[in-house]
C-alpha cells in the first residue's frame, strides 16, 4: 500500500460527505456504503504494510492506529448497515452528510503525524458529536447538545494546553507526536499528564467527566448513540491513553494507581447508577461508562498482560455496547418507546432483536465463553501480576480496585438482566403484536453478536495474536504474554455443548408437553399483574448510605456540569447585578474610569 | 477432545460423580432436616425416584412465554455446572487445572443464577419475575465477600489463581484456614455459598410462603427435575470448592480419603445446621448483612492476607 494513500481515508469519506449534501437520500445511503466498504477493505490490507508514513510527514500510522482505525471502519459500516432503514426522515440528509464526515474526523486523529493536526481533528471529532446531538428529540436535546459540547469542548482546551506544555521545548515544525516525550522529573510532568488525562476521560466517557453520556444516549438519535459514544469515542480516548502511557510519558507508580482507582470507581459508580434507571437508554449509557474504567485500568496500569487485556477490551465494548444500543433502537422503533413501563414481552414479537441482545448482555456481563470475559480476565491476571511487585500498602489498594472490578461485573450482569426482563420478557402491557425488526437491522445487530462469540472463542488465535500483540511488541512492552491464568474457551464451549446435548436428549425423551395459562393460584393473570422491572432493585436503592448517594446524584450534585454551571454563573451572576441597565450606573463607571485615568496620569507626570 | 476429557467430564468427577453424590447428599439434607423436626424423613434413594418421576410428568409451558429459553435455561444451568464440578473436581482430586482458574470458575458459578433469573422472566408470571429480582439482588449481595473470600486464597498462595498452585500451596505450607485471615475467610464463605445455593436463611428467591416458587412456578416435569438435580449438585461442589480453597484439598495416601470425607460431611452438616436453626431473612436484610457486615470481615481477612498473618 503506498503510503500517500493514507489520505484516502480522510479524503475519501470527507469528499463522499460532501458529495452527499447534493445526492437524494437513497443515492447518499448506496454511495456511503460503497465508501466505508472500499476504506475497510484498506484498512484491512494495511496492517500488513506497517509501519506507514506519507511523504510529507503528516500522515503516518504504526501498528496501534492501524490496529484501532480497523475497528473504526467495522463498527462505521455495520452501524451504517443498521442506519439504512430507521433513521427519522426529517434528520435523514443530515445524518448522512455527518457520519462520513464524523469517520473523516477520526480517521484524522488516527493517522496524524503533528500535534496540531492532531488537536484540530480531534476537536472536529467532538463537533460531530455536537451535531449528531443536535439531531436528538424530547424536551432537551438542545441542553443535552449544550452540555456535550461544553464537556468535550472544554476538554479540549485541557487536551491543547497538555500538548502545548510536552512540546513547549521544540520548536513548532518538529511538533510531531514521536518526538513529544516528558521525564517524571520533569516540573511540568503531572500537569501535562493530568492535562491529557482530562481530554482522554471526557472523550471516552470516563468519572467525573461522563455526565454528558447518559444524557446524549437519551436524547440522541440511536444510531448516533452506536455509532460515537459507544464506539469511536471510546476508540480514540484510549488510543489517546495508550499513546500517554507508551510513548509521551515515562509513567510514575503512583499515576498508574490514580488511573487505576479512578477506573475502579468509574466501574462501580456508573453501574450503581445503571441499575436504577428507569430509561433503558440511560441505562445503557451509564453502563457505557461503567466499561470506559476496565480500559483504564488495563491501559492504565502499564502490566504487559493488562495493558492488552485493556486495548482488548475497548475493542470488545464497542462491538458488544454497539449490539446493545441497536438492538434497542429496533426495540424502540417498534414501539416508540425506551421506558421500562412501557416495554416488555417484546421477545416473542422480535426473537432474532432478543438473541442479539442475550448475546450482548451475556458478553458485556463477562459470562465465559463471551469476549466481555476474556478481556476481563487477563485484565484481572495483569492487575494481579502488578500487585505482587508492590509494596503491602500499595498490594491492599490494588486489590480494592480489582475487587471493585469484579464486583462491577456482578453489578453489569444485574443491571443487563434488569434490560433483558424489562424489555425482552416479562409480560406484554398489552400492546398490539411486535414484528420483527428489518433485515439489514437484524444483520447489523446479528454481525455485532457474531463478533462477540467469535472473540470469545478465538481470542488467543485472531485478535490478541494477529492485531493486540503485534502492537505491544512494537510499542516495546512486550514480544509475546505469558499469562498466568488458565482458561480454554474453546474446550469449556464444547463440554458445555456436550452436557446440553445429553441434557437435551433426556427432555426430549421424555416429555409430555401441555400448553396452559399462567399460574397465578387460581387468581386471573390481569396484565396490571406485572413486574416492569423498574423496581428491580428498589431495596438497594432504599439503603441508608445508598440512598442519600443517589438522591444526590438525581440532584446532580455529582455532575461536574451542573456543578461548573452553578459555579460560572454565580460568579456572572455577580458581574449582571453590576450592569443594571440604567444610564445612572453606567455614567458613574465612565466618571470612575476617568478619575482613575487622571490618577494614574498624576503619578506617572509626578 | 480426549477420552481422558470426556471421563473427567462425564463420569469422574463430572456428571455421574456429581449427580449421584448430590443426589445422596441431598438424602442427609432431607434426613438431617426431618430429624430437626421431629419426622422420620424419606429413604435413602427418594431423591433418585423424585428426579425419574418429574421426568414422567407433563411440562406444562405458559402459552405466552418464550418456549426456548424457558425449556433452555435449565439445561443451560445444568451444562454449566457439570462444567464446574469437573474444573472444581480436577483441580481437587488430580491437582491439574481443567478448563479454566479461579476467576473463570467465579463467572461459571454466575450462569446459574442468570439461568434461574431467564427462565423464570421467560414466563410472564408475576411471581417468577419477583423471584428473579430477588435472585438477582441475592447475587449481588453474596458476591461482593465471595470476591473477597476468593481473593484471599490467591494472596495467601502467593497471586496465582490456577486451582492447582492454590492447592500446591497448601500442600507446602499447610491448609489456608490453619491462620486468622484463612479462618475469617472460610466462615464468611460458608455464608455465601448458603446464600449461592438459596438455603435457607437465604431461600429469598424461592419464598414458597410469599412467592410460591418464585421463578420456579412455572417449572413441571422434565425441566423441573433438572432445576432440582441442579440444586443437589450445588451441594457437592460448593464444599469440594471450600475444600480446595482452605482445608488443604485432597490427598489420596495414608488416612486422606477418610479425612477428605470428614471435611466434606462438616461442612455440609454446617450448612445443613444453619438451614434448619434459621428463619428466612428478607432481601433487604439479606443485603445488609453481606454489605455491611460479611464485607467488612471478609476485607479484613483480605488484609491480614496481604500483611501475612
Amino acid at each position: 500500500m503506498e503510503p500517500s494513500a493514507l489520505i484516502y481515508f480522510l479524503v475519501i469519506p470527507a469528499a463522499v460527505s460532501l458529495i452527499n449534501l447534493l445526492l437524494p437520500v437513497r443515492a447518499a445511503k448506496a454511495l456511503t456504503v460503497i465508501a466505508l466498504l472500499y476504506l475497510l477493505v484498506r484498512s484491512i490490507h494495511s496492517l500488513s504494510h506497517l509501519p506507514l508514513l506519507s511523504e510529507c510527514g503528516l500522515w503516518g500510522a504504526d501498528r496501534l492506529a492501524a490496529f484501532v482505525l480497523l475497528f473504526v471502519h467495522i463498527l462505521s459500516l455495520v452501524i451504517l448497515v443498521f442506519s439504512l432503514k430507521g433513521v427519522r426522515s426529517e434528520i435523514q440528509r443530515a445524518f448522512f452528510v455527518l457520519y462520513p464526515l464524523t469517520v473523516a474526523f477520526c480517521n484524522g486523529v488516527l493517522l496524524s503525524q503533528h500535534t496540531i493536526a492532531f488537536i484540530i481533528f480531534w476537536g472536529l471529532s467532538g463537533l460531530s458529536l455536537y451535531f449528531f446531538a443536535l439531531m436528538g428529540q424530547g424536551d432537551s436535546y438542545s441542553q443535552t447538545a449544550k452540555k456535550t459540547f461544553i464537556i468535550i469542548g472544554g476538554s479540549d482546551v485541557f487536551l491543547i494546553f497538555g500538548f502545548i506544555l510536552l512540546a513547549a521545548r521544540l520548536p513548532v515544525k518538529e511538533w510531531n507526536l514521536s518526538a513529544l516525550q516528558m521525564q517524571s522529573g520533569d516540573p511540568l510532568y503531572y500537569l501535562a499528564f493530568f492535562s491529557l488525562l482530562i481530554a482522554v476521560l471526557a472523550k471516552a466517557g470516563g468519572f467525573p467527566l461522563h455526565s454528558w453520556v447518559p444524557d446524549f444516549s437519551k436524547t440522541s438519535p440511536i444510531e448516533s448513540t452506536a455509532f460515537l459514544p459507544s464506539s469511536l469515542d471510546k476508540l480514540l480516548g484510549i488510543f489517546l491513553l495508550a499513546r500517554m502511557m507508551t510513548a509521551f510519558f515515562a509513567v510514575e507508580l503512583i499515576v498508574k494507581m490514580i488511573i487505576i482507582s479512578i477506573g475502579a470507581i468509574t466501574v462501580v459508580g456508573a453501574v450503581m447508577m445503571a441499575i436504577m434507571q428507569p430509561n433503558a437508554r440511560r441505562l445503557l449509557g451509564y453502563s457505557t461508562v461503567s466499561q470506559v474504567g476496565y480500559m483504564l485500568m488495563g491501559v492504565g496500569s502499564g502490566n504487559p498482560i493488562a495493558f492488552a487485556g485493556g486495548l482488548f477490551h475497548m475493542v470488545n465494548h464497542t462491538l458488544y455496547k454497539s449490539n446493545l444500543f441497536l438492538s434497542l433502537g429496533s426495540v424502540e422503533k417498534q414501539t416508540g418507546s425506551s421506558e421500562f413501563r412501557d416495554l416488555g414481552g417484546i421477545a416473542k414479537g422480535m426473537p432474532l432483536t432478543f438473541l442479539m441482545a442475550l448475546i450482548g448482555s451475556l458478553a458485556i456481563s463477562g459470562i465465559p465463553p463471551f469476549s466481555g470475559f476474556y478481556s476481563k480476565w487477563m485484565i484481572y491476571q495483569g492487575l494481579l501480576e502488578q500487585t505482587k511487585t508492590l509494596p503491602a500498602g500499595y498490594q491492599i489498594w490494588m486489590l480494592i480496585c480489582l475487587l471493585l472490578a469484579i464486583f462491577g461485573s456482578a453489578l453489569t450482569l444485574a443491571c443487563f438482566v434488569k434490560f433483558l426482563h424489562a424489555v425482552f420478557l416479562g409480560r406484554n402491557p398489552g400492546r398490539e403484536k411486535i414484528h420483527e425488526a428489518p433485515a439489514n437491522q437484524w444483520l447489523a445487530t446479528g454481525i455485532f453478536a457474531l463478533f462477540c462469540i467469535v472473540f470469545g472463542l478465538f481470542a488467543a488465535a485472531l485478535p490478541l495474536k494477529r492485531l493486540i500483540i503485534p502492537v505491544l511488541a512494537e510499542l516495546g512492552i512486550a514480544a509475546d504474554l505469558s499469562l498466568i491464568g488458565y482458561y480454554d474457551p474453546l474446550l469449556l464451549t464444547g463440554l458445555f455443548a456436550i452436557v446440553f446435548l445429553i441434557g437435551w436428549v433426556v427432555y426430549r425423551a421424555t416429555r409430555v408437553v401441555r400448553y396452559d395459562e399462567i399460574y397465578l393460584g387460581g387468581m386471573a393473570a390481569e396484565t396490571r399483574f406485572r413486574v416492569s422491572g423498574v423496581d428491580f432493585y428498589r431495596e438497594i436503592r432504599q439503603m441508608p448510605l445508598l440512598q442519600t448517594i443517589y438522591t444526590a446524584a438525581e440532584k446532580k450534585y455529582c455532575d461536574i456540569y451542573e456543578l461548573g454551571s452553578k459555579g460560572t454563573f454565580f460568579f456572572s451572576g455577580i458581574l449582571q447585578k453590576l450592569h443594571p441597565g440604567l444610564l445612572q450606573w453606567y455614567l458613574f463607571y465612565i466618571l470612575l474610569g476617568l478619575l482613575l485615568l487622571l490618577l494614574i496620569t498624576i503619578n506617572i507626570g509626578g | 477432545m480426549s477420552l481422558l476429557t470426556l471421563f473427567y467430564l462425564l463420569i469422574f468427577p463430572g456428571l455421574l460423580f456429581t449427580a449421584v453424590l448430590g443426589l445422596s447428599v441431598g438424602w442427609v439434607d432431607r434426613k438431617l432436616s426431618a430429624r430437626f423436626q421431629f419426622r422420620v424423613g424419606p429413604p435413602f434413594f427418594q431423591n433418585f425416584y423424585d428426579f425419574i418421576k418429574l421426568l414422567g410428568k407433563e411440562t406444562l409451558i405458559v402459552r405466552d412465554s418464550v418456549q426456548s429459553l424457558f425449556i433452555a435455561a435449565p439445561l443451560i444451568a445444568f451444562a454449566a455446572l457439570v462444567c464446574i464440578s469437573a474444573l472444581i473436581g480436577v483441580a481437587l482430586f488430580f491437582g491439574a487445572s481443567f478448563i479454566g482458574d479461579l476467576y473463570v470458575l467465579m463467572y461459571l458459578l454466575m450462569v446459574y443464577s442468570v439461568m434461574v433469573i431467564l427462565g423464570g422472566s421467560a414466563t410472564g408470571n408475576v411471581y417468577s419475575s419477583i423471584g428473579a429480582g430477588r435472585e438477582m439482588k441475592l447475587l449481588l449481595a453474596d458476591e461482593l465477600a465471595f470476591i473477597l473470600v476468593c481473593l484471599v486464597p490467591i494472596v495467601k498462595a502467593g497471586y496465582e489463581i490456577r486451582l492447582s498452585e492454590i492447592l500446591s500451596a497448601q500442600q507446602l505450607g499447610g491448609a489456608f484456614i490453619a491462620s486468622p485471615s484463612g479462618i475469617l475467610a472460610f466462615l464468611i464463605a460458608l455464608i455465601c455459598i448458603q446464600a449461592k445455593m438459596a438455603l435457607p436463611p437465604f431461600n429469598i428467591p424461592e419464598a414458597e410462603t410469599e412467592i410460591v416458587e418464585g421463578p420456579f412456578m412455572e417449572y413441571s416435569g422434565p425441566p423441573l427435575a433438572f432445576w432440582k438435580l441442579n440444586h443437589f449438585m450445588m451441594y457437592v461442589f460448593y464444599p469440594f470448592l471450600l475444600i480446595l480453597l482452605f482445608l488443604g484439598g485432597f490427598s489420596a495416601g495414608g488416612w486422606g480419603v477418610l479425612w477428605f470425607i470428614l471435611k466434606y460431611l462438616l461442612i455440609v452438616v454446617v450448612m445443613i445446621i444453619i438451614k434448619n436453626t434459621n428463619p428466612r431473612v428478607r432481601i433487604d436484610t439479606a443485603l445488609h448483612f453481606f454489605w455491611n457486615i460479611a464485607f467488612p470481615v471478609s476485607l479484613v481477612a483480605l488484609i491480614l492476607a496481604v500483611l501475612g498473618v
